[in-house]
């Protein structure tokens, strides 16, 4: 009898990311008594293919085909809808990452399934996934008899290696590709920066410092510490009040240093998954329930316009002039 | 060119949103401020630069809801936008992203749009759904996350670029028509001219009633919102602003973080 959980695996740079192990053990809750199958799409994907059916003990359906080396929305939606209609699965399951969640909806529509983004949790058939910045969250149950699922990263554990017989891998060739949608080439986003990855102590601003003059007051702040740097929120980056080399999170850089200090920062997942390694966060929020304040160790719950100033000042310490912001009404 | 934006109306986040013990829903009160999705913001910003480059193109704006997004629809319209649709579709509490989709897609359907642009997010149901879904039920292309687009001369094929993980961008020839879900960061959206405020007021918006768009039901229930238990390994800190504030240096320099001078 067929499995009816698959898992459509990632391969990026020549590896399988963290976040296909984590979908394992999701798809292990999902339905304990069967193994899930994984589809794993690419051009030369024998090696990984096997060593993921050695590692998870799950069947693997290769799907190989020139087209398939870089990720196409379309392509990847054809070649998995072939391959899954005929097999009817209850449960498919992708990481919600730039291409779960470019390929689930679509994939959903074909199947006649359900679709569901972003799962933190689960529970029998009902999932639980945040809204309004994960302030809430909600549980979600399909009425449909399929469902297709994409979990948030960070909220299962990486399956450990599996000890049992290795998967059975079946290849697929595939060379068909869309007439409408070709992706040319993936390459570096433009601003990058070294300074926050070799920062030992990171200032970051949110949204909630308000108004750009503010990030001077982050900067003095920054200025009490030793090798420190300003970090950013992507909104902060997107309103320009800070350069995109600032940005933190799964669209900027992860970073990881000995103190991140976030500033008005809400904790959206997308910024969490970013700092979450470092090694002692602090956060300043006016809002007790902000959901940053999962992630920190030191909570303040408190106005940065006013505490920053008093943070300053009870570290005994005025910066020295040169960083203090000017005053309005000089030459 | 004629291009579909679609908004959404969300309460504003500043606001502290509580949940309604009866409905299980979000409490909306007389006091909460609803505003346009800010990544909506964006992708109709994208519409109205690429009309300046494109002369004769035309940008509707779109919402589903009820009576009150109306207020979004007309912001858009005091953004630029040339002609405003609601789709009134009366429920409050959860609603399906696959019912939105399948309602702005039947509405869209039939107009010949070259372009449908979406935010890749809304901030009340964070779904990233709505654009993918219109895209598949209209059988186009689509891309997310855009950050960046070009038209191919003669307008048939569009260059985007979508931000993917790990500092990386992903570039996809695309035919038209198209729906592409807009990445904050691609523009900088403008804020509304006293001419487009005072035409807006008058504007009248085609109101279209949900139920003569004929859509499939919802595949999906949605229990009661909950506040996330808020178990922090973390320690808060207590007492006067002055007095975390002298906690926190302490912590600091306990951990020798702070620079000694
Ligand atoms: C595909 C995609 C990719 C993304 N990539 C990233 C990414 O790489 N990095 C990233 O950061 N985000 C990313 N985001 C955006 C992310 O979802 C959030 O929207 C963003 O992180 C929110 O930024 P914020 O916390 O600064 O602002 P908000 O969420 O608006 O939060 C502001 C916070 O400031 C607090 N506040 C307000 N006033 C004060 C005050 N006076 N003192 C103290 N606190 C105050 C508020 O209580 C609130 O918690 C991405 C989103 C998507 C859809
Ligand atoms: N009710 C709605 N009316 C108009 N557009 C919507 C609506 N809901 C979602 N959208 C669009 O779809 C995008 C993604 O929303 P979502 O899939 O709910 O995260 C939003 O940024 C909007 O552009």
């Amino acid at each position: 009898m067929e499995k009816d959980t698959y898992i459509i695996a990632e391969y990026i740079k020549g590896s399988i990311p963290g976040e296909t192990l984590e979908m394992v053990t999701f798809a292990g809750e999902l339905s304990p008594k069967k193994r899930p199958t994984i589809v794993l799409l690419g051009r030369d994907i024998a090696g990984p293919a096997q060593g993921l059916a050695e590692k998870t003990g799950c069947d693997i359906i290769a799907v190989m085909g020139e087209n398939l080396e870089l990720y196409n929305a379309d392509t990847y939606r054809r070649a998995l809808l072939d391959i899954l209609l005929p097999l009817a699965p209850t449960w498919v399951c992708l990481p919600h990452t730039a291409m779960g969640y470019d390929l689930a909806p679509g994939l959903s529509v074909g199947l006649k399934a359900a679709c569901i983004t972003g799962v933190e949790a689960i529970q029998g058939r009902t999932f639980t996934r945040s809204a309004y910045a994960g302030k809430f969250l909600v549980d979600i149950s399909p009425t449909s008899t399929s469902a297709v699922l994409t979990v948030l990263p960070g909220s299962f554990r990486p399956c450990r290696d599996f000890r049992g017989p290795v998967g059975r891998v079946t290849t697929v060739e595939r060379s068909g590709s869309s007439p409408r949608s070709w992706t040319l080439e993936i390459k570096e986003s433009p601003h990058r920066d070294s300074a926050l990855k070799d920062a030992e102590v990171i200032v970051s601003a949110g949204r909630g410092i308000g108004k750009k003059e503010n990030v001077d007051l982050l900067k003095r702040l920054a200025t009490l510490f030793p090798r420190s740097a300003v970090g950013a929120s992507r909104s902060v980056c997107d309103l320009g009040w800070l350069d995109y080399r600032h940005q933190i999170g799964t669209t900027g850089q992860t970073v990881s240093p000995k103190l991140y200090i976030a500033c008005g920062i809400s904790g959206a997942i997308q910024h969490v998954s970013g700092m979450k390694g470092s090694q002692t966060i602090v956060a300043i929020n006016t809002d007790p329930s902000a959901s940053i304040f999962r992630v920190a160790h030191y909570c303040v719950v408190e106005d940065l316009a006013t505490f920053i100033p008093l943070l300053i000042e009870e570290s005994g310490d005025l910066p020295p002039a040169g960083h203090r912001p000017p005053q309005p009404g000089w030459p | 060119m004629k291009i579909l934006v679609c908004v959404k109306q969300v309460p504003d986040s500043g606001e502290t949103l509580s949940i309604d013990a009866s409905s299980g829903w979000i409490d909306y009160g007389r006091s909460t401020v609803f505003r346009m999705n800010r990544y909506d913001e964006f992708a109709l910003e994208e519409a109205l630069l690429i009309r300046e480059s494109l002369p004769g193109t035309v940008v509707h704006a779109l919402s589903v809801g009820l009576d009150r997004v109306g207020s979004t629809i007309r912001r858009a319209l005091e953004m630029g936008a040339d002609h405003g649709i609601h789709i009134r579709d009366g429920r409050e509490s959860y609603v399906s992203p696959f019912s939105v989709a399948s309602l702005i897609a039947s509405c869209a359907r039939t107009r010949g749009y070259d372009l449908i642009l979406a935010g890749v997010m809304a901030e009340d149901d964070m779904a990233c759904q709505v654009g993918q879904l219109v895209a598949a039920l209209l059988d186009l292309p689509c891309a997310t996350s855009v950050i960046r687009e070009d038209f191919r001369p003669g307008g048939s094929e569009i260059l985007v670029e979508r931000e993917i993980e790990g500092g990386c961008r992903q570039e996809i020839l695309l035919k038209t028509p198209a729906v592409l879900t807009i990445q904050p960061g691609i523009n900088a959206p403008r804020y509304p001219s006293l001419s487009h405020v005072l035409r807006a007021r008058s504007q009248p918006q085609e109101i279209i009633e949900s139920r003569d768009l004929g859509i499939p039901e919802q595949q999906e229930i949605a229990g009661r919102l909950r506040a996330p238990d808020l178990t922090s390994q973390g320690i808060f800190l207590e007492g006067s602003s002055r007095e975390k504030a002298r906690a926190l240096v302490g912590i600091l320099h306990e951990k020798a973080l702070l620079l000694q001078r």
